[in-house]
């Protein structure tokens, strides 16, 4: 927990003041990394780190660092040897004898793990000890280097290894390795500062396989190669302070381009994938310009890199002056639907080198800056590039899902501010995790924090006008380089940092106008306005009469007061009215400027002065209103429901210019079924100036409305005849045209129609023969031979189409399916996915469409009784090997299977793979798809909710995915769908203690015990796992501690403990004199770690197996004996925990302090013990540290 | 005792033979008589008395099988030299082929007590039956030399061709286009799935919808994204723009320049154009004492070569 003296630094930031305040004592300004050896076939890197670092305080005498499985061979400080410890409690947030099961004590034990290392309260996993020698050194403020020599072996996370198994070379097989992560993850792979507020220079050297280029952030300076030339060095340096987190790699034998336009930029992929490269990358210089453009100011960094690689952890990864991306994005030029989700990639993944990359963000309250200007510049990019519909469509789209979102669970918050000890106002107390750590985010929520973090953007441009913003970014941008060419002054480099008062100071500066409210709204305020209007005109006044009312109870919902707009098309024009909503003012009446005259043939003015003529006899003879919309322009994030007559509605969709108001007419005609609505409907499908999205959506509602009036319907099934007149021959209006997708408006309409068509259903509520057989005919004349562009998506499509048309089968007493008794109808379509699905092996579409469709359509088909179900098939499609786009979907269905089936089998199955499958992304994804669609939720009973299935979970989350933030939070959202945030119900009902436990942590959450300081002792009294960074040093930003401490349970790997602990005692500068007595002049150092990987390591000696067990059965009684005393008065607790704040045991009950003296006794013991064995197994015991370690530490050992 | 041997020989050699009145049969016959009386009389000319049955037989054997050893590599040095017609030099390089002494030859022509044996009786060649002609054999048109072969008959190289109308029905030929493609995408999966593993969505029938079992890739990015052969192909029928050529070759230089970046030592002039430090050469491990003398090597090659001008530009050289 953040010890007191930085939680009031950070609060002093917090009310204003300006510069930032680093929470280490000491000021990181340069940092080697050199690797130099990668071994693809074990999958192990080599290297050493050096930090250059200047002390801020005179008596720093421990420097804590972050590293995750990196295994630490040895430290020097300034050519001496520095003692060392390695303590990680996020590798088992919980132990495992804690028989909680519930997910409320697991997050906060997260939360406090997390915050236990986080580097933005100056903790981390690795706390080095300065030499003696150095302290006077120190005490003058010198430099000091700190040389960390680590190794990493099989990561499973931060760096990812793709080794294809195939003959030949590394090379030649096309393996590679990048970093990957969520956040700040570059602890996984070298020892840093894993911040994105500590910023230094870098030099970074990778010695790599001569036929290997190893891609990775700055200039690269040379290539050497090594004396045997079997090898060359890359070295790379970084002038421009930056942050560990932004620090990136990329090895592998790319084939290299330099951008034709950009001499500058350089390409990457993997090898054969040259060609479409080129073609993928042709486009960026055009993203370059734009954004050199508006932000008037030049791309930060002397050169850009794209790496495009597989297995990728995201789509999009940007780090300082380089990006890495999926391979999976490239495409050649005959591929249109992929080409604008790839430019859409590359444009974030630039916007995000400026911001994000370039300038960073000094806490992780103030991520929201960052994410929301690259999100909104990457939305001026969109506007420019994809026009304006587009644009809006896109916003559109954006505040649906985020809408949507809050008001599933509750809100998301985009500058939490933590508060000392004011839990009481937990801004996040309706989500199941913590808000304070990225690392800690469901990954959902955090995908929602940059959507709306990009709409707030948006809003705030809407105040204070584009111009002013483009200023703003400009200003920060222009600081931030000036802080950039500096040498090393630590206040300038600050500069490269946003805060959320830095940014919005500069923007009162820029502008001049109070935006506070605002921030204060969407900022500083989680929730979404919900809004519900009606109107009625009153025609004597000729005034409408708008009523406005706002939901703001519900979860995700707040009260929103300020100007609203309304835009009314009356008859004579379009006009805008802004309302002020007020708190209690519901009625707003808004008079009109038209009467109703609609005798005289006049064209009628739209919003954006375009005259057109209408056919007005559908309207209401006493009211001049066209139509009505609230809030037009999206500036509140809100929902609107507003009732207005359907002829109004098929106004608006036919007339209104806006893409926005199309959609949501086209929304609102759902529900008026009427022959009226589908005129309308046919009409916009037919305007070929019409958006295009507009008309697809219009394709889905057209079949919606005529399902509903099936029985009235006359003519041809909808779209049919529009189709045929389309894009049918005129001689033979059963036959397709020849493909050719020149103009894409009509490619993606004729993909859509079909679609859209499958989903009719006549009074039988089957899909009519009609429609079935036109689906056919189209797939059986499709002819892609003149086309210049595949026809992969559309095929696919036609397959998506035939699922459609599929209904429940009509299943006689519950027959056992087969062949024979198929439906003549299912036998089609499962003749032509059975072609489509074949033909892919021998022709594979580009990112296997066919395949995909064919997967999802097979599933439907199971689903709904026509084919026997059964997941082997899909098993086999997601097997390690097959694209990734196939693996999904078969995943998918495997998901299904398992909640229609409720297969025990499947779900294991599934669990496994979360644990073990090689990539990453996939196992996200399968713990995603299970999230979303769960086997059984908490308020179900499923005979798959058993005590072992939530012991199996609890082991991942708690666990089993320590290699990986993302998964980990994955698998926390599994659990709270599958359980909630209490104990699961189908566990046997907990014993007393654990009862009791459950009411011990709620009192000691409970504010009023706690004063303000305790924010950091509540946690450690509530949490188990975080106990071990306590270990505190008596360095001015901790509390005392007690020092003798040694958490047996922690130790994972005795044989590291016990070389460690030698270590510690021995002095390197005086071998011989200091041994095996405890120096305590300052603090001494006591060794509280699992060392080495973050896992138990593979090989681990049987005796230290056994040893740790003895530990474990030392402590047993001791456990039981605690359950009595649970009940000790809390106040007593409360006042222990924030005086003496003693490292806790996973024992979450240990609070009393009466125990104290019990453990250090038996801890006592212990150390003994291992000194024993130390002896007994040893021989090297007695040598200097570093000859020991090379024979005993547990980087070697295994 | 040349009669006697003769006498049956005919009939000994060949006891099936019963019936003598296949004109072939006859030829051979009397040819294999000839011979007889040749071995008799050789065998009377080396003193000789009388032979039995089976050796004469034998020794015409060998005496028939020699002859027409003669013959085949005979015809075969002729072939050779692409003649027709074996000449004497054809005969006496099988002879020397077959070890025999070509010199002697005309001295044991020669012999004093050669007897001289009657010219077989002539009997008819046996006659191939003609094959059935149909038509008249075209004569040779005058660019053809008259001993050139003659024309076969007409039936084997004349030809009536039938037209049909051409279907040109639009309908139809997308009809016919569309079928044809299912039938051969049909023929090709089912091949495919006979021949290799399947997967089934019945349990009880594997081979009516039979699928081609999902087969995981070492490297599946590839067959995903690179576009299949039948799409390049079809990229190639469809023009592509001419501006893609240009910065393809373009690239493709850079490309190569990269990848030959370690021999790149002469290329100074084209990197000038693009400096990236990708496309740079790749240094040579640094050894701390080279580094100067290399130097000082450069240096003294320059005045050598500055010397080497001073001299050429002499007047007086030459």
């Amino acid at each position: 927990m953040p010890p007191t003296g930085i939680e009031t630094s950070r609060m002093n930031r917090k009310k204003g003041d300006k510069g930032f305040e680093s929470p280490r004592p000491y000021k990181l300004t340069h940092q080697v990394v050199c690797i130099n050896n990668i071994n693809f076939q074990r999958k192990s890197v080599v290297g050493f780190v050096e930090l250059t670092i200047f002390p801020t305080v005179a008596n720093l005498n421990r420097i804590k660092l972050n590293s995750k499985q990196c295994r630490i061979y040895r430290v020097r400080i300034n050519d001496l040897e520095a003692a060392f410890i390695y303590n990680d409690p996020t590798l088992e947030v919980c132990h495992s004898e804690s028989k909680q099961r519930n997910l409320n004590y697991f997050s906060n034990a997260y939360a406090a793990a997390v915050s236990a290392v986080d580097p933005d309260a100056g903790n981390g996993e690795l706390c080095i000890k300065v030499p003696s020698e150095l302290w006077k050194h120190v005490d003058e403020l010198k430099v000091l280097k700190i040389h960390i020599n680590f190794s990493l072996d099989q990561p499973k996370g931060g760096l990812h290894f793709v080794v294809p198994s195939v003959e030949g070379s590394m090379a030649e097989r096309g393996a590679h390795v990048f970093s990957c992560g969520y956040q700040n993850s570059t602890r996984f792979w070298f020892p840093c500062v894993d911040s994105y507020s500590e910023l230094c220079t870098w030099k970074l050297e990778f010695t790599v396989d001569a036929a290997m280029v190893a891609v990775s952030n700055g200039d690269l300076v040379e290539t050497v190669y090594t004396h045997d030339m079997r090898k060359k060095t890359f070295h790379y340096t970084l002038t421009i302070p930056t942050a560990a987190s932004n620090i990136s790699l990329a090895i592998g034998p790319f084939e290299i381009l330099v951008d034709p336009y950009m001499h500058e930029v350089t390409h990457f992929c993997l090898p054969q994938l040259l060609p479409l490269l080129k073609h993928t990358t042709s486009y960026l210089h055009e993203v370059f310009e734009f954004y050199e453009e508006i932000l008037t100011c030049r791309y930060p960094y002397s050169c850009f890199k794209t790496v495009f690689i597989d297995e990728a952890y995201v789509e999009v990864a940007a780090y300082a002056s380089m990006s890495i991306f999926s391979t999976n994005l490239l495409h050649s030029a005959m591929i249109i639907d992929e080409t604008p989700l790839t430019r859409r990639c590359l444009a974030q993944s630039l916007a995000q080198q400026f911001f994000g990359c370039f300038i960073s963000r000094m806490s992780w309250s103030d991520e929201w800056v960052l994410k929301g200007i690259s999100g909104y510049i990457y939305g001026l990019w969109m506007k420019k590039t994809f026009g304006v519909n587009e644009y809006r469509h896109w916003i559109k789209e954006e505040l649906d899902k985020i809408v949507a979102y809050e008001l599933k669970t509750g809100g998301v918050l985009l500058h939490p501010i933590f508060g000392g000890g004011k839990e009481k106002d937990n801004p996040a107390s309706h989500l199941h995790f913590s808000i304070k750590h990225p690392h800690t985010l469901s990954w959902e929520y955090y995908t929602m924090f940059q959507c709306k973090a990009h709409l707030v953007m948006r809003l705030i441009e809407n105040r204070i006008s584009m111009e002013f913003m483009l200023q703003v970014f400009n200003k920060l941008l222009s600081l931030a380089s000036t802080a950039s060419s500096q040498k090393f002054q630590s206040h300038m480099w600050s500069q490269m940092l946003v805060s959320t008062y830095g940014f919005l100071k500069s923007i009162s500066n820029v502008s001049g106008k109070d935006i506070q409210p605002l921030i204060k709204q969407w900022v500083d305020q989680s929730g979404v306005v919900k809004f519900y209007g009606s109107f009625a005109f009153n025609r004597k006044r000729n005034v409408l009469e708008l009523e406005i009312k706002q939901d703001y109870t519900s979860p995700g919902t707040q009260k929103y007061v300020g100007p609203l707009k309304v835009t009314v098309q009356e008859l004579d024009g379009s006009f805008n009215h802004t309302l002020q909503i007020e708190e209690n003012s519901l009625k707003h009446d808004i008079p009109c400027h038209s009467k109703s005259r609609r005798n005289k043939k006049k064209k009628i003015p739209l919003m954006n002065g375009e005259e057109v003529d209408m056919d007005l006899s559908a309207m209401d003879a006493d009211s001049p209103l066209l139509w009505i919309r609230i809030d037009p322009d999206m500036s509140v994030l809100r929902k609107v429901e507003f009732e207005q007559a359907d002829f109004m509605w098929q106004y608006e969709l036919r007339y209104e210019r806006d893409v926005v108001a199309q959609q949501e007419s086209i929304l609102a005609l759902e529900k008026f079924p009427t022959p009226a609505s589908r005129l309308a409907l046919t009409d916009i499908l037919e305007q070929e100036q019409c958006f295009y999205r507009v008309r697809m959506a219009a394709c889905f509602c057209l079949a919606k409305i005529a399902n509903s009036m099936v029985s009235t319907w006359t003519g041809p099934p909808a779209m049919k005849s529009l189709f045929t007149r389309m894009f049918c021959c005129k001689t033979c209006p059963n036959i397709v045209k020849t493909n050719n997708f020149m103009s894409f408006q009509s490619y993606f309409l004729q993909k859509t129609m079909p679609v859209a068509m499958a989903l009719l259903r006549d009074v039988h509520n089957l899909c009519p023969k009609e429609v079935l057989t036109f689906i056919l005919d189209l797939i059986k004349y499709n002819d892609n031979r003149k086309n210049k562009f595949s026809d992969n998506y559309y095929r696919a499509e036609m397959i998506d189409a035939l699922a459609n048309s599929v209904t429940p089968a009509v299943s006689v007493n519950n027959e056992v399916r087969t062949l024979d008794n198929l439906n003549p109808d299912v036998r089609l379509i499962l003749e032509e996915i059975t072609r489509f699905l074949n033909m892919e092996k021998l022709l594979p579409s580009y990112r296997h469409t066919i395949t995909v469709s064919c997967l999802r359509a097979i599933r439907v088909l199971q689903k709904n009784g026509h084919v026997p179900s059964d997941s082997s098939l899909f098993k086999s499609y997601a097997e390690y090997g097959h694209f990734v786009d196939i693996r999904i979907a078969a995943l998918e269905a495997v998901v299904d299977y398992t909640k229609v089936d409720r297969s025990y089998e499947e779900l294991q199955w599934l669990l496994n793979m979360i644990q073990t499958d090689p990539v990453p992304y996939v196992r996200h994804k399968i713990l995603n798809m299970l999230t979303k669609n769960p086997p059984f939720t908490k308020n179900m009973e499923s005979p798959l909710c058993n005590e072992a299935l939530v012991d199996q979970l609890w082991k991942l989350m708690n666990s089993g995915t320590a290699h990986d933030w993302r998964l980990r939070c994955g698998a926390v959202d599994l659990y709270f769908t599958l359980f909630g945030l209490s104990r699961p119900s189908c566990l046997p009902l907990p014993e007393l203690g654990l009862v009791l436990n459950l009411k011990e942590k709620k009192a000691v959450l409970n504010p009023t015990i706690i004063p303000e300081t305790g924010a950091g002792a509540q946690e450690s009294a509530s949490n188990a796992g975080c106990h071990a960074q306590l270990a505190g040093f008596q360095n001015p930003f901790s509390s005392s501690q007690d020092e003798e401490e040694v958490d047996m349970d922690t130790v994972h790997d005795s044989q590291a403990f016990i070389s460690h602990h030698l270590n510690m005692l021995e002095r390197p500068s005086t071998p011989g004199l200091s041994k095996y007595r405890p120096s305590s002049s300052r603090s001494s150092l006591m060794p509280q770690h699992s060392l080495g990987c973050d896992i138990i390591p593979p090989t681990k000696p049987p005796w230290s197996m056994e040893l740790s067990r003895k530990g474990i059965g030392k402590e047993q009684p001791l456990e039981m004996g605690v359950h009595s005393m649970v009940a000790a008065p809390l106040s007593v607790f409360a006042k222990e925990s924030t005086s003496s704040r003693h490292s806790e045991h996973h024992h979450h009950h240990h609070h009393e302090h009466k125990k104290k003296k019990k453990k250090h006794k038996h801890k006592h013991k212990h150390k003994h013990k291992h000194d024993s064995k130390d002896k007994d197994k040893e021989p090297f015991a007695f040598s200097s540290p570093a000859s020991g370690r090379s024979v005993r530490s547990p980087s070697l050992s295994d | 005792m040349a009669d006697a041997a003769a006498g049956p020989g005919g009939s000994g050699t060949r006891p099936g033979s019963k019936q003598s009145t296949n004109p072939a049969d006859n030829y051979h016959l009397a040819r294999r008589r000839t011979l007889q009386v040749v071995v008799s009389s050789l065998l009377t000319e080396a003193g000789f008395e009388s032979a039995e049955k089976a050796s004469v037989e034998t020794l015409t054997e060998m005496l028939q099988s020699y002859i027409s050893e003669i013959g085949r590599s005979a015809k075969s040095y002729c072939e050779h030299t692409a003649r027709t017609q074996p000449t004497l030099s054809d005969i006496v390089v099988t002879l020397v082929e077959m070890g025999f002494n070509v010199d002697t030859l005309p001295a044991y022509a020669k012999r004093s007590q050669r007897m001289v044996i009657t010219a077989p009786p002539v009997t008819n060649q046996p006659v191939t039956p003609k094959a059935l002609t149909a038509g008249q054999n075209r004569p040779h048109p005058p660019h053809i030399p008259s001993h050139f072969p003659e024309f076969p008959d007409p039936h084997t190289y004349i030809k009536t061709p039938t037209y049909r109308e051409p279907v040109s029905d639009y309908q139809v030929l997308r009809e016919k286009a569309a079928s044809q493609r299912r039938d051969v995408e049909r023929a090709l999966t089912r091949f495919m799935a006979k021949t290799g593993e399947t997967q089934s969505l019945f349990k009880d029938d594997v081979s009516t919808f039979p699928l081609i079992a999902a087969r995981p890739f070492t490297i599946p990015y590839l067959t995903a994204l690179l576009p299949s052969e039948l799409e390049i192909q079809q990229m190639e029928e469809t023009d592509s723009s001419e501006q893609d050529e240009q910065t393809d070759t373009e690239n493709i230089a850079l490309h190569i320049s990269t990848q030959n970046s370690s021999l790149s030592g002469s290329r100074n002039g084209e990197e000038s154009i693009i400096d990236n430090p990708y496309l740079r050469p790749v240094k040579k491990p640094k050894i701390r004492r080279k580094k100067l003398t290399l130097k000082q090597v450069l240096n003294s090659l320059n005045i050598i070569f500055d010397g080497l001008a001073a001299i050429v530009a002499e007047p007086g050289y030459r």
